[in-house]
């Protein structure tokens, strides 16, 4: 009974500290806040900052950070040990006293807040959650942000979080190379002077809230490095990112963009590799139009986009006639036959005149005659070699079956399969001569394994019929020698008798 | 061909052969089928001979080179995939018959004195026929044989005392390298053959002086009377190249239509496939030791497994020793029940290993 009392009467003082030292008697509120009252005429900064607070507006005294008895007159008093007074927190002393209140819902509804609750937690998780050089406090606290005496709304244009600031704010560490030497030597600094180049950054600029920032794509409380497979902008987690405000139709109307990136995207080879095999090496959005310098490639620039994975085929195809026809055109380069978002996985079907064939849209009887002309045959020639090997392949599968060793010949067959994934690529030479060498090459190989594979089951009769002759003879002399037996045992009998 | 006989006799004096061959007689009887698998044993032993010193033209051992070169015997070789199917089909169909014959021998009770040093010869051969099948095993070095060697020498290096010597013996080495090919092979191609003729010769003298057994059973049945017989030569010898003959055509059937897979190349670092399995003669000491307990009071369930087989074995190699009623020609049932334990248990387990 006696501790009940005691627990009780221990939770109404604390109540009463709470309430007396968060809450206080704010100016805003018409309560007394003697501590604001005082600096305010002395005319300092973080009081003058302070005004405009949002804590203030919502009846947060100085001493809810800073502790002491705003209602005490005597300097000595509100500022005394005994009124709790602790002065300017440090390190992560910030965070914990912002969490008293910003981590507690309860509390947080009781100043009609619909704040979420989890951002001390979140940060401590994210990449600003490391040791700091000092190694006595987290990297970043609720301040490096939010700032300290000043703080308004997120929503407000003048708080340094806000859509249009929170690229310079971030700036402020990320674009010093002192500083982020300190932390990360190997992270750039030119991020903020990339994001002006973007189009994300020139909306910014104009003033554009909607338009993505540092906070949209990275998160805010709970940034994590790109490589944390948790980060939203983690290679595989970039195209729902993006895709969150990209697939959005209501959201991009204005723009008049369209929103079927991330759709077509999925279905593409590249989507299919990072989305669905999780292979982080297939290019996500960020690949192709940059990450914090994002801008759809230009025209003339795709094909060095495309090249920086697909080297080879850039180069041919910066060699071969189409480079200046496509220039002059102003045609897109790579994406003028294989699309751009939806680029599906290149067969031989692309190529030539007929169904499906992209040169067909260029070139006709009529029209570009020699392209026509040298699209026709170069279709026609790995058509051959497709045929060719395939025939091969199944003759090779006929005598594995029938139990033949053809591992030399299937080892064989890759050549020929080497050489239509060479003609695959030759074909972005748009030569003739040089796709017809690297054809013949695999129908050569491709003949040869056909011809092994033929001897293969040629060779597997070969086997029965000579397990048939040789069964006869041994069937014949066995039969002989059980007709000698009989002869001899019954002259044996003869003899006997 | 007569001029012939007389220069080849005048030389050698073959006259006192024959006549020794044309005295020698086969008794007759409801079990004189079984006299045959001892033939049918010698007929698959000389063509593994044949076969193998036709492979050894072409084989070369080495990690690199082993499954290369057997690759290149069935591809290239010309029959020589028909060489290496009858080399491996008749490997197993030797341990096979000279399983029935051990067995058909031991029933028959024709280990009886005067034919102990027979019975030993014969049953050092069979555990030879096992140490061939499992040399020859790796030899491919294919994934199956690399894996099951490992599982094996890895039984043999838990018994007491002498296992990690015989393990690191055999492996040559910690693991199961290129260095335990090479002494495999040197093992299958030259120790063990050298054994097994000196015991095979042995065998056959024993055999040829001692004539054939008649069974105990039999022997009591007749009551003393002298059993219905044939000539060794020429009947029971002509019977027994028929029984070739047609042990022949099974072969080559089997060779033709079942060729001998070669498997995947055995890859060290790769995980052991899954169903790993010893040759189907050591299934059923394999079986057992999957089903006794890791510990049984405070010996290792393997140990005392393995024990317990080298003991049977031992035991079982003895019987002429031991079976002292069946020496004296009096029935021992005893000896029949326990053979048809052992038989049974053999083939249930064997069977239980191949469908797990």
């Amino acid at each position: 009974m006696t501790r009940m009392f005691f627990t009780a009467l221990l939770s109404f003082m604390l109540m009463l500290i709470l309430s007396d030292s968060v809450r206080g008697q704010s100016g805003g509120t018409g309560r007394r806040d003697e501590c604001f009252t005082c600096h305010e005429s002395l005319g300092d900064s973080p009081s003058e900052a302070f005004k405009h607070d949002i804590h203030r507006q919502k009846g947060v005294t100085c001493a809810g950070c800073h502790g002491g008895n705003p209602s005490s007159e005597d300097m000595e008093v509100a500022m005394g040990k005994a009124a709790g007074f602790s002065g300017v927190p440090k390190g992560d002393s910030i965070s914990v006293r912002c969490a008293t209140c910003h981590a507690d819902a309860e509390t947080m509804e009781s100043f009609g807040s619909e704040l979420p609750t989890n951002q001390w937690k979140s940060l401590q998780s994210s990449v600003h959650g490391k040791a700091s050089i000092t190694g006595k406090a987290h990297l970043a606290q609720c301040t490096t942000c939010h700032n300290s005496h000043g703080i308004v709304s997120v929503k407000d244009p003048s708080s340094p979080v806000s859509a249009l600031n929170v690229t310079t704010t971030c700036a402020k560490c990320h674009s010093n190379p002192t500083y982020m030497q300190s932390y990360n030597p190997s992270l750039p600094i030119d991020q903020l002077d990339k994001y002006r180049t973007s189009m994300h950054g020139i909306l910014n600029k104009r003033g554009d809230v909607k338009a993505a920032h540092c906070a949209s794509c990275h998160g805010s409380h709970d940034i994590r490095t790109s490589k944390d497979v948790k980060s939203r902008v983690h290679a595989a987690s970039i195209p729902v990112t993006c895709s969150g405000c990209h697939s959005d139709s209501s959201y991009m109307k204005e723009y008049g963009i369209p929103t079927d990136q991330y759709a077509n995207f999925s279905k593409s080879v590249h989507g299919v590799a990072l989305l669905e095999k999780k292979d982080v090496g297939a290019p996500a959005c960020n690949d192709c139009h940059g990450n914090h310098g994002a801008m759809p490639p230009g025209v003339e620039s795709i094909s060095k986009v495309c090249g920086t994975c697909h080297a080879l085929n850039a180069d041919l195809f910066s060699e071969s006639p189409h480079k200046k026809a496509f220039d002059d055109r102003k045609l897109p380069e790579c994406e003028t036959c294989h699309g751009n978002h939806e680029i599906v996985s290149a067969t031989d079907a692309l190529l030539g005149v007929t169904n499906g064939g992209v040169c067909a849209r260029c070139h006709s009887e009529q029209e570009n005659q020699k392209g026509f002309m040298v699209a026709r045959t170069m279709r026609s020639l790995v058509d051959s070699l497709e045929f060719s090997s395939r025939h091969s392949e199944e003759l090779l599968e006929e005598a594995e079956q029938k139990g033949m060793e053809v591992s030399e010949a299937k080892f064989k067959l890759r050549d020929a399969r080497q050489s239509r994934l060479q003609s695959r690529t030759m074909v972005h030479s748009f030569n003739e001569a040089k796709f017809r060498e690297v054809v013949s090459k695999g129908l050569t190989v491709s003949e040869e394994v056909r011809e092994q594979g033929q001897h293969a089951v040629d060779e597997f009769y070969f086997r029965r019929w000579g397990l048939g002759v040789s069964t006869l003879i041994i069937s014949i002399v066995a039969i002989s020698l059980y007709a000698t037996i009989r002869k001899i045992e019954r002259r044996q009998k003869n003899s006997r008798k | 061909m007569n001029k012939f006989y007389a220069w080849v006799d005048e030389r050698v004096e073959l006259e006192s052969l024959v006549k020794f061959l044309g005295k020698k007689y086969v008794p007759i009887h409801r079990h004189s089928v079984w006299y045959y698998f001892g033939g049918v044993s010698l007929f698959l032993f000389i063509i593994q001979v044949v076969t193998g010193i036709l492979l050894l033209l072409y084989y070369k051992s080495g990690e690199e080179l082993a499954f290369e070169s057997i690759q290149f015997i069935m591809a290239k070789v010309e029959f020589g995939w028909l060489i290496r199917s009858l080399h491996s089909w008749t490997a197993n169909l030797f341990v096979l018959a000279a399983l029935i014959h051990m067995f058909s021998v031991y029933f028959e009770k024709s280990y009886r004195k005067p034919r102990e040093m027979t019975w030993l010869t014969g049953m050092l051969m069979l555990f030879l026929a096992f140490a061939f099948g499992f040399s020859g095993y790796l030899l491919p070095w294919n994934e199956l044989a690399f894996f099951a060697t490992k599982v094996g020498t890895d039984i043999a290096g838990v018994v007491p005392v002498i296992g990690e010597p015989i393990l690191e013996f055999l492996r040559g080495g910690e693991d199961v390298t290129g260095a335990t090919l090479s002494r495999f092979f040197g093992f299958h191609v030259a120790l063990f053959p050298g054994i097994f003729t000196v015991l095979l010769g042995i065998h056959l003298v024993l055999v040829q002086r001692q004539g054939m057994s008649q069974p105990l059973g039999i022997e009591i049945e007749s009551g003393g009377e002298p059993a219905k017989t044939m000539p060794f030569f020429p009947n029971f010898l002509l019977r027994d190249l028929l029984l070739w003959l047609i042990v022949l055509n099974i072969l080559a059937i089997l060779a033709v239509f079942f060729p001998w897979e070669l498997g995947k190349k055995a890859d060290p670092f790769a995980p052991a496939p899954a169903g790993i399995k010893p040759e189907w003669y050591f299934l059923f000491m394999f079986q057992t030791l999957k089903y006794i307990p890791a510990k049984i009071w405070i010996v290792d369930g393997e140990i005392l497994g393995i024990l317990a087989f080298g003991a049977a074995g031992a035991l079982w190699m003895m019987v002429p020793f031991w079976d002292r009623k069946s020496s004296r020609g009096e029935r021992n049932r005893f000896v029949n029940y326990l053979g048809i334990f052992a038989l049974a248990y053999m083939i249930a387990l064997t069977i239980v290993g191949w469908l797990l």
